[in-house]
């Protein structure tokens, strides 16, 4: 506990016990998933040193105000600073990702299975879904706890083929042109300001010209990819291709939804693949479970959408379609989503299929929101509709 | 107990000024202060994060100085620009002078012709100012990182002129709406306060602070009647400021309390809480009547 500090006779041995304690802390909150630097141990120490070492209280607000950095960071801080200093609470919530359980402390059972199933149904053993539902197809309703087998994530064979792909992919994205001008040393309208400041040191005269160019600026994109049960032969494949744009692009935002939506851009962009790996496992559950597109959506833009989608954000849904939730929901958010969004794409891996014509009731509520409806099941229907994406996102 | 009653002291003092301020906020701006770091603020459209910024200025005694963020505001709006059209004329009016070009370059490349922008205005001043950074994540990434060269030492290099080094450190204040996920190195370079949506105790006493004149019902009643706009699930949430122009312009209607025969005239001054069309679809004159006898 803190109050130990408060004898001044041996107030060096303490001093250390103490110094020891706080430095902790920030390891402790690091392996909580905190992005703390360690040159903050001794801003710890600091602030730590300016008062408050015998209130718990002002050490809380003031650490609180030092080592958290994010809205998200902001909201766990109380508990875990009460974890790590309180002692009886200590052993009932303490938990570190080096102990195997991350803060969504989840059951890991069986992690075989094939590429897209979730890894229980794939055992053949179904613990927290009733038998039954495994022989369930199409969308369903209920929520999978199962979770799924990521191992076929960095699977070397398809991986450098997708890889070239999303690089080409993000090099043409980073062609388009959008209305933002910047100086330059060619172009179509004068710059006067700054063309009069360089006539200063020809004495006046304009001797050099200052142009406007046309700044390139890549769209925003946010990739919403279903991950229900009737999409489990495309989930791994989707999500193999929104690694790859994610390591090729800045500025992009992937989330993953079933009857849940969970943001996925950090996992994606861990560039450790087993520590990525190890994330996703946190998140999926649900994976291959029933689908709720609607309710997802809403969830997005109530959530995410001020925050995320402006006037160059591409909105790309991959999804088939098949939502057990009210298509007026459905039709709701999207037209939300549409008047923030510049763009909303739908990528449907059955539209690939000979004779589909898009009848079920969500893309019929979907459809008139909808500036692109293409397919697309694997790379080669990708790389046929990425011309035609491309100039969607133009 | 002394840092405890230096930050009841400075809570004490934020409310002399009008802004009423948690403990917790309270201890994060006293740190800000004698650390001194940048203060990042985040938080909810409308709960006050500029007014942390305007309150800690008039605490302090100081200028404020504001430098609004944007899509596309480079370095040139925001740190100096040199005053083209005088340096001209300047030239123009040198033409005759006989001295040697040397001494007429450093006369043109003075301070005379230093247009100062908000961030070069705030290290050149005498007294530590407060410099409020409003809207950070609306600016790009490579003003960000521009930014954070600036907060880490102060200092400004003008190419004609030479360095510009902060006579005394300012107070910096970043706001963000959180359009843009910030860079870490910018977080971890600040102290950090996440506002939210304020108590019930906590917006009642804003009220009070800010509209002395309302009476004690109507104020706890309008209070009420936004917190419960806050629980529906509306698409812009009312923010503290929308709550205090409410209350203003229902004492500009001389209404005195809340009650279901005067729901017309809550319906009439609706549009200052509510800002879009489908909320206010949302809120029906029997929703209203509906939250009210709940009042």
């Amino acid at each position: 506990m803190l109050t130990t500090a408060d004898t001044a006779g041996n107030n060096f041995v303490l001093g250390e016990i103490l110094v020891a304690r706080l430095a902790g802390f920030g390891s402790f909150l690091r392996a909580n998933d905190f992005r703390i630097g360690t040159a903050q141990a001794g801003d710890i120490l600091d602030a730590a040193g300016r008062g408050g070492l015998l209130e718990p209280q002002v050490l809380r607000w003031q650490l609180k105000a030092l080592l958290c950095g994010r809205g998200d960071e902001w909201r766990r801080f109380d508990e875990l600073f009460e974890a790590y200093f309180l002692p009886p609470n200590r052993q009932a919530l303490a938990e570190s990702r080096s102990a195997g359980t991350g803060r969504l402390s989840r059951k890991s059972d069986g992690r075989d299975g094939s590429e897209g199933m979730p890894a229980a149904q794939a055992e053949g053993a179904a613990p927290d879904n009733d038998a039954g539902s495994a022989a369930k197809h199409g969308a369903s309703q209920e929520e999978s706890l199962a979770q799924a087998d990521f191992r076929h994530l960095n699977q070397p064979d398809e991986t450098r083929a997708i890889e070239a792909l999303m690089q080409r992919f993000a090099a043409r994205l980073r062609h388009l042109r959008l209305r933002r001008e910047r100086i330059g040393a060619y172009g179509r309208r004068l710059d006067f300001a700054r063309t009069i400041r360089r006539s200063v040191s020809r004495g006046g005269w304009p001797f050099e010209l200052a142009w406007r160019e046309r700044r390139r600026e890549r769209p925003r994109l946010v990739l919403l990819l279903d991950v229900s049960r009737s999409m489990s032969l495309y989930s791994f494949f989707y999500l193999r291709l929104a690694r790859a744009l994610t390591a090729a692009l800045p500025d992009i935002y992937c989330f993953i939804y079933h009857t849940r939506l969970n943001g996925v851009s950090q996992a994606l962009r861990d560039p450790d693949p087993w520590r990525s790996q190890e994330q996703l496992q946190l998140l999926s559950a649900g994976w291959a479970g029933g689908t709720r597109i609607g309710e997802c959506l809403a969830a997005f833009n109530r959530e995410y959408g001020c925050a995320l989608v402006h006037s160059r954000t591409a909105v790309v849904i991959v999804s088939d379609g098949y939502d057990t939730g009210e298509p007026k929901d459905l039709a709701q958010a999207l037209a939300q989503l549409r008047r923030r969004a510049r763009r909303i794409v739908w990528l449907n891996p059955l539209a690939a299929r000979q004779g589909y014509a898009p009848v079920s009731r969500a893309m019929q509520a979907a459809l008139p929101h909808l500036d692109l409806l293409a397919p697309g099941a694997n790379l080669a229907s990708i790389e046929r509709v990425l011309p035609q994406l491309l100039e969607t996102l133009t | 107990m002394d840092r405890m009653n230096a930050i009841v002291a400075l809570q004490q003092q934020l409310q002399q000024y009008g802004y009423v301020a948690e403990r917790s906020l309270a201890a994060t701006l006293l740190l800000t202060l004698d650390m001194p770091r940048p203060l990042l603020l985040e938080g909810e459209a409308g709960v006050g994060k500029t007014e942390v910024a305007k309150a800690l200025a008039a605490l302090r005694d100081t200028r404020l100085i504001r430098l609004q963020c944007y899509e596309g505001i480079d370095a040139h709006a925001a740190m100096y620009e040199w005053n083209y059209q005088r340096q001209l004329l300047a030239i123009k009016a040198l033409e005759s002078d006989g001295r040697d070009a040397a001494h007429k370059e450093a006369d043109i490349f003075s301070e005379r012709f230093l247009l100062k922008r908000p961030l070069l205005d705030a290290i050149t001043c005498d007294e530590p100012p407060v410099l409020l950074i409003d809207e950070i994540d609306r600016a790009d990434e490579a003003f960000e990182a521009y930014l954070l060269e600036l907060l880490s030492d102060f200092q400004m290099s003008i190419p004609e002129l030479g360095t510009v080094r902060a006579q005394s450190r300012p107070f910096v204040v970043l706001t963000s709406n959180s359009t843009r996920e910030l860079s870490d190195a910018l977080r971890r370079r600040c102290l950090y306060h996440y506002l939210d949506y304020p108590s019930f105790e906590k917006e009642l006493l804003i009220v009070e602070t800010r509209h002395p004149q309302a009476s004690a019902k109507l104020a706890r009643q309008a209070v009420e009647f936004a917190q419960s706009l806050r629980q529906m699930d509306l698409r812009k949430k009312p923010g503290i400021a929308e709550t205090l122009d409410w209350v203003a312009a229902l004492l500009g209607l001389g209404v005195t309390t809340l009650d279901e025969e005067g729901t017309d005239r809550i319906m009439d001054c609706l549009s200052v809480l509510i800002k879009t069309r489908e909320d206010r679809a949302e809120l029906t004159r029997e929703a209203v009547a509906r939250i009210v006898a709940t009042c």
